[in-house]
């Protein structure tokens, strides 16, 4: 729990609190000595109890209006989830349908698919910190890793806008790993590539690659959107036709990616369905423990204050109507009325 | 005495019902004005041109774009809407689509402060049509813009001039920010791997667009042969390597387009033109109210325990005891 309050120099006005305890807020009534009443424990507790009530009613309105509130906070709790960086191809032909066309009527295009398929995918993980980055032939960070899903969304729901140029999956992936390593050391982490093709990678990147993989674990998920009539990045070429990066760049990435010794898998999807598969099983394999944030909001608190004032008011009233003056005052007052009368009496018949 | 017994009671009852009020919480709605908008930053390779200062040192283009942007979000009302995207080639590429910044502001600063020319996925810069296209996404998206540009175009523009306008001017509202000073400064140029390796030399460069058709006053240029040589047949030269912030084209470009313009300038607030230009969605903000009763409450109870006392304490010092009662008494 930690309080606080917005106006600390109104906190001085506490010092009113001690007004019960030097003064009553019941009538003073003329008694020639205190020491005539007879000692009452019950009088006694009556007196603290009002005196403390009038104080607290005092303090509360005090941190009332100095604005107290319990501060927002993070508690950390533990849940199942990862860092991930979705690292997305934004490249003109993920414009196109997995047959290879425009979309026309029926057909989904793959960003359509894949934006539509991902956003679930988000929304299904609250507690994971996701971050976005794009390629096309250059990398591009979008969302660095965040708790914010409303921005992650936002990221999401402009990938099936138009594409750009070609496909650079090697520098791509390279941001995603420097992405994901921002995170906090011992969460999982994992870099989903979302593309429909690949590029032969430059040997430099790959070392840099290689690097990074051996740095920083990271579990690594290819979602390889096939289009039908490609080849796959499963079986290797038939006889006599060439198996080399340049004539088969995804089958070749994809031996890359095994290689580089990290937990790697990649899934090979030729529809929508197959790519909501694919995604449900990467759901599925990141559900890792990880200590996550929660945001806990500003609880206003002046309201409990303000309620526990109003009892406090209520218990003086309630003293004040049952208050009754002392006899003798009673008995002095009504004296006082007749001996006016008397005297206006007298005058009237000097008159 | 009775009298002030019955006041007592009086701000007794008051401080009760002044708390009452304050319980129940009454507030007041303010109305404040909030800004949907999507920013679209220049990345091309003018904007590494160093023509600003910050800190004393030079700062690119794109930087100080950066830090006015930055300026700009944290300045807007929390509600507002900010999506963020970056032109280069002819293209303006959408980041992520407007979010309210009141949560997702960090999201949004790191995003901004994110932004490079690395990201570029081509080297041109047709200024126009990114301008154009942005204009679309804002338009689809139904926000306003915010399009900051040094206005170089490269290759420059051909003799018919920029693509026409063909959306409807005001449609879309917001602000063109030219950025760069008005000296033209050479552009840093640089290897594959990002690293610096110089400047552009004017050798580097074209120094006019030959695509479409040839200007009205080519036949008075030397060499100039209407098959073989429509152009003319000169050496080209000019400033094209060179960089300044092309406020003539800008403002034309806002004005067809019935955008606002600023130059991005020490004194230049984009805040204050981001309002002046951009479309207001009014949001209330309540004020909470509650104090006023509670400071009452608390005045009342501070008037029985400390101010009546005093006063009575007064009163009875003036006022001669009344010995006949007590004397009769006896």
């Amino acid at each position: 729990m930690s309080i606080a309050v917005d106006h600390p120099a109104v906190l001085l006005l506490l010092l009113l609190a001690l007004l019960p305890f030097v003064a009553t807020m019941l009538a003073a009534s003329g008694h020639p000595s205190l020491a005539a009443v007879p000692r009452d424990g019950l009088s006694v507790f009556a007196d603290a109890t009002l005196r403390v009530a009038a104080a607290v009613a005092i303090a509360a309105i005090v941190l009332g209006l100095a604005g107290i509130h319990r501060r927002q906070q993070l508690i950390e709790r533990q849940g199942r989830g990862a860092h991930i960086v979705l690292l997305i191809d934004r490249s003109a032909s993920m414009d196109n349908s997995f047959a290879g066309r425009s979309p026309t009527g029926e057909d989904e295009s793959k960003s359509a698919a894949a934006r539509r398929l991902i956003a679930d995918f988000v929304a299904r993980r609250p507690h994971d910190r996701i971050g976005i980055a794009a390629f096309s032939s250059s990398p591009m960070p979008v969302v660095a890793l965040t708790d914010h899903h409303a921005v992650v969304q936002a990221a999401i729901g402009v990938i099936d806008r138009p594409g750009l140029a070609s496909t650079d999956v090697g520098r791509g992936l390279m941001l995603a790993m420097t992405m994901v390593e921002e995170g906090t050391p011992d969460a999982p982490r994992a870099v989903v590539l979302v593309s429909d093709g690949a590029a032969v990678i430059d040997r430099r990147v790959q070392a840099a690659l290689q690097d990074a993989a051996t740095r920083a674990p990271v579990n690594l998920y290819w979602l390889f959107l096939r289009t039908r009539g490609s080849r796959s990045i499963f079986e290797p070429p038939a006889t006599g036709e060439l198996d080399t990066p340049q004539a088969n760049p995804e089958r070749h990435l994809h031996l890359f990616l095994s290689r580089l010794g990290l937990p790697y898998h990649a899934f090979e999807a030729t529809s929508p369905a197959a790519v909501q598969q694919a995604i449900a099983e990467i759901d599925r394999q990141e559900a890792r423990p990880l200590r996550y944030f929660e945001h806990v909001p500003r609880r206003d608190l002046a309201g409990p204050a303000y309620a526990t004032a109003l009892i406090g008011v209520m218990l003086l009233l309630a003293a004040k109507l049952a208050e009754r003056g002392l006899a003798a005052e009673r008995g002095l007052a009504a004296e006082r009325a007749a001996s006016r009368q008397k005297r206006r009496e007298t005058m009237r018949e000097v008159a | 005495m009775v009298r002030f017994r019955d006041l007592r009671l009086g701000l007794l009852v008051a401080a009760l019902v002044a708390l009452g009020v304050a319980l129940a919480g009454p507030s007041w709605t303010l109305p404040r004005t909030a800004y949907d908008f999507i920013i679209v930053v220049d990345i091309t390779g003018s904007m590494n041109a160093r023509d600003y200062t910050l800190d004393g040192r030079p700062t690119s283009r794109l930087d100080a774009a950066k830090r006015d942007v930055r300026g700009l979000i944290a300045q807007v009302s929390c509600r507002s809407r900010v999506g963020l995207g970056v032109f280069a080639e002819r293209r303006s590429f959408l980041l992520f689509e407007p979010v309210e910044l009141c949560v997702n502001f960090s999201a949004v600063d790191e995003a901004i402060a994110a932004l490079d020319w690395r990201m570029g996925w081509e080297g041109d810069s047709h200024v126009a049509s990114g301008l154009l296209r942005a204009l679309e996404i804002a338009r689809d998206l139904d926000v306003d813009l915010v399009f900051l540009t040094d206005g170089h175009e490269a290759p420059p523009l051909p003799a018919s001039g920029p693509p026409a306008f063909e959306g409807e001017p005001g449609k879309v509202r917001g602000l063109v920010v030219g950025v760069g000073e008005t000296k033209p400064v050479p552009i840093p140029k640089f290897d594959d791997t990002g690293r610096e390796i110089g400047f552009w030399s004017a050798a580097d460069v074209p120094h006019e667009n030959r695509s479409g058709a040839p200007p009205t006053d080519a036949s008075s240029r030397p060499g100039w042969h209407p098959r073989n040589a429509p152009f003319g047949a000169a050496d080209l030269t000019g400033n094209e390597h060179l960089t300044a912030v092309r406020e003539d084209h800008l403002q034309a470009l806002a004005r067809e387009t019935g955008l606002g313009y600023v130059r991005l300038a020490e004194d230049a607030s984009l805040p204050t033109e981001l309002a002046a230009q951009a479309r207001r969605r009014l949001i209330g903000t309540s004020v909470d109210l509650r104090p006023l009763p509670a400071a009452l409450a608390l005045a009342a109870l501070v008037m029985i325990l400390a101010g009546l006392p005093v006063i009575e304490t007064f009163r009875i010092r003036r006022r001669p005891p009344d010995w006949s009662v007590v004397e009769r008494k006896k």
